[in-house]
């Protein structure tokens, strides 16, 4: 399992938001400002930190920190 | 010691550049930013000098180059500057930035050297500030707006007891972490296959120029290749012109709008209007390549190291005329998203990767058209200076690489600026009017309409 901790620490250096004030219901783009640029180098960088291959067409799809969370959880598990 | 480093796939790509076109000019970056108040010089000096040391991208020198030749940089530890006033006071403001133009068209020669200089400046109609005017490879104008930002958060705090900035991101660090991300060997992989997959699924680009498909008919018969889908480079004559077209802040909210409401960056729109009038101009083409810089920060390190992060990526989509312009913002803006998670890439192996399988000629390109989209205006975020009239102004380094460089940024006003930049060889500024002229006609229809095919706006405008 990948820790959620961790998970929002690196999130939050991609916007001005503390780990602690970050939700699992919160959505990358409106809630956390991430533009198009952040969310594609962000999932990137999940990639090399969790060593996990994300499918390209599928992840533009994912909209908030849990969905994120459940999908590297379970390529992980499958992995 | 002081370390050396490689340069990274940003700073490869202006010193090919430099290179290819055999002078530093070309990597050349200035900027002015006044203020229409009276400045103590004494503290924007010192505050100058202060920065040189808290954003350390400034100091980076290169090393002569090797027998491959390879440079690398470094930072060196470093005194106080000469910072010296210059009082263009007395002249007219169009003076005044005739004389900063020359200032800008000067060259950094020579190795290990600073690449950065700075001057104070007094203006006409009681501007002052200073003049910045350095080596694109320390830095982009995101770097320039966050150190422009700095200096004078430096400034208010010393004059006004405003509360120290915030450090900044320290850009050796950032260096070495992006050198590390582009040494992953597995993350080097994934960007070259998806590149390559591009190639293998579209094949060799087509070139489609702005002034339509005589230009690429005239390569072939020169090149003797009626199969020949690449052109010429200019890279005699580098003047380059520019031209600037206005975009009244009421018509600029309603892209913006567009934008917001169905969640597409402006980039991809810009990208749909450049490709549909590309389309137009060279009998329906529907494999359109169109380079776009972007800007590689998204944490706020990245954002705050200085240093030169743009890069710029071949935006090729294959459209055919029958998709609506909706879907065709949605395809470009999903190619896009693919290349911001490879942008770790060097752009030049995907030009290694085309040469290399379809034997393009030397010295040639499959662009006509570049595209920097700019978010963040040049303003003084900064609350005790938030109500003096400013005055910023990039200046052209006067050698282009590129036949025509759109620069889209957003105005104080609320409204959009197109900067055009055109080789003078090539282009005549005409041509930018054309551009711009359909560009928005284009764009415009789209967004009243945007269930109308691709076809039906062309023939519409």
């Amino acid at each position: 399992m990948v820790k959620e901790r961790k998970f929002k620490e690196i999130i939050s250096q991609y916007c001005q938001v503390q780990p602690e004030n970050i939700t699992n219901s919160s959505r990358f783009r409106e809630d956390l400002g991430f533009s198009s640029l952040d969310f594609m180098s962000f999932l990137g960088e999940l990639e090399d930190e969790f060593d996990i291959e994300l499918e390209e067409d599928k992840i533009v799809n994912i909209r908030t920190i849990e969905e994120a969370l459940s999908l590297i959880n379970a390529l992980k598990e499958a992995g | 010691m002081i370390q050396k480093y490689p340069l990274t796939a940003s700073q490869k790509l202006h010193y090919r550049w430099i290179n290819e076109y055999k002078t530093q000019q070309v990597s050349g970056l200035s900027i002015v930013a006044s203020l229409k108040a009276e400045l103590d010089f004494k503290l924007l000096r010192r505050c100058i000098n202060e920065e040189l040391k808290r954003y350390s991208c400034m100091r980076v020198q290169f090393t002569k180059p090797d027998k491959n030749g390879e440079i690398k940089q470094y930072i060196p530890e470093t005194d106080n500057i000469d910072i010296t006033l210059k009082d263009l006071s007395d002249m007219t403001l169009a003076e005044a930035d005739a004389t900063m133009q020359q200032w800008a068209y000067q060259t950094f020669d020579g190795d290990d050297i600073p690449m950065c200089e700075v001057f104070l400046m007094k203006l006409p109609d009681d501007f002052n500030g200073f003049f910045v005017h350095m080596d694109h490879r320390l830095m982009d104008s995101c770097g320039i707006v966050v150190m422009i930002n700095d200096i004078m958060s430096l400034y208010t705090h010393y004059k006004f007891g405003a509360p120290f900035p915030d450090d900044l991101a320290d850009y050796e660090a950032v260096l070495v972490n992006d050198l590390k991300k582009a040494g992953n060997e597995k993350r080097f992989l994934k960007d070259k296959k998806f590149w390559d997959d591009m190639l293998d699924k579209w094949g060799e680009p087509l070139y489609s120029d702005i002034q339509g498909p005589s230009v690429l008919e005239k390569a072939r018969k020169k090149h003797k290749n009626q199969n020949l889908r690449s052109v010429d480079i200019e890279r005699e004559e580098l003047f380059v012109a520019v031209k600037d077209y206005k975009l009244d802040a009421e018509p600029a909210k309603v892209l913006m709008d567009f934008c917001m409401n169905h969640q597409l960056s402006m980039t991809n729109l810009l990208l749909l209007g450049m490709r549909t009038f590309l389309s137009k101009v060279n009998n329906g083409q529907e494999d359109i390549t169109i380079e776009n810089f972007i800007s590689r920060r998204s944490t706020r390190d990245e954002w705050t190291s200085g240093g030169s992060r743009t890069i710029m990526f071949p935006c090729r989509t294959v459209i055919s005329g029958n998709t609506d312009f909706l879907t065709g913002a949605y395809e470009i803006q999903n190619m896009q998203n693919h290349i911001y998670m490879h942008s770790n890439y060097d752009p030049e192996l995907i030009w290694n990767e085309v040469r290399k399988r379809y034997k393009t000629p030397s010295n040639t390109t499959y662009e006509s058209c570049y595209l920097t989209y700019q978010p963040m205006p040049v303003k003084m975020e900064n609350p005790f200076l938030k109500d003096i009239p400013m005055h910023a102004k990039w200046f052209a380094n006067g050698a282009a690489t590129k036949k025509m460089y759109l620069t889209v940024s957003h105005t104080e006003d609320g409204g959009m600026n197109f900067s055009y930049h055109y080789q003078t060889a090539e282009l005549v500024e005409k041509d930018t009017e054309i551009f711009n002229y359909y560009l928005m006609r284009i764009i415009f229809r789209g967004v009243e309409n945007p269930g109308l095919s691709l076809s039906e706006i062309i023939a519409m405008v």
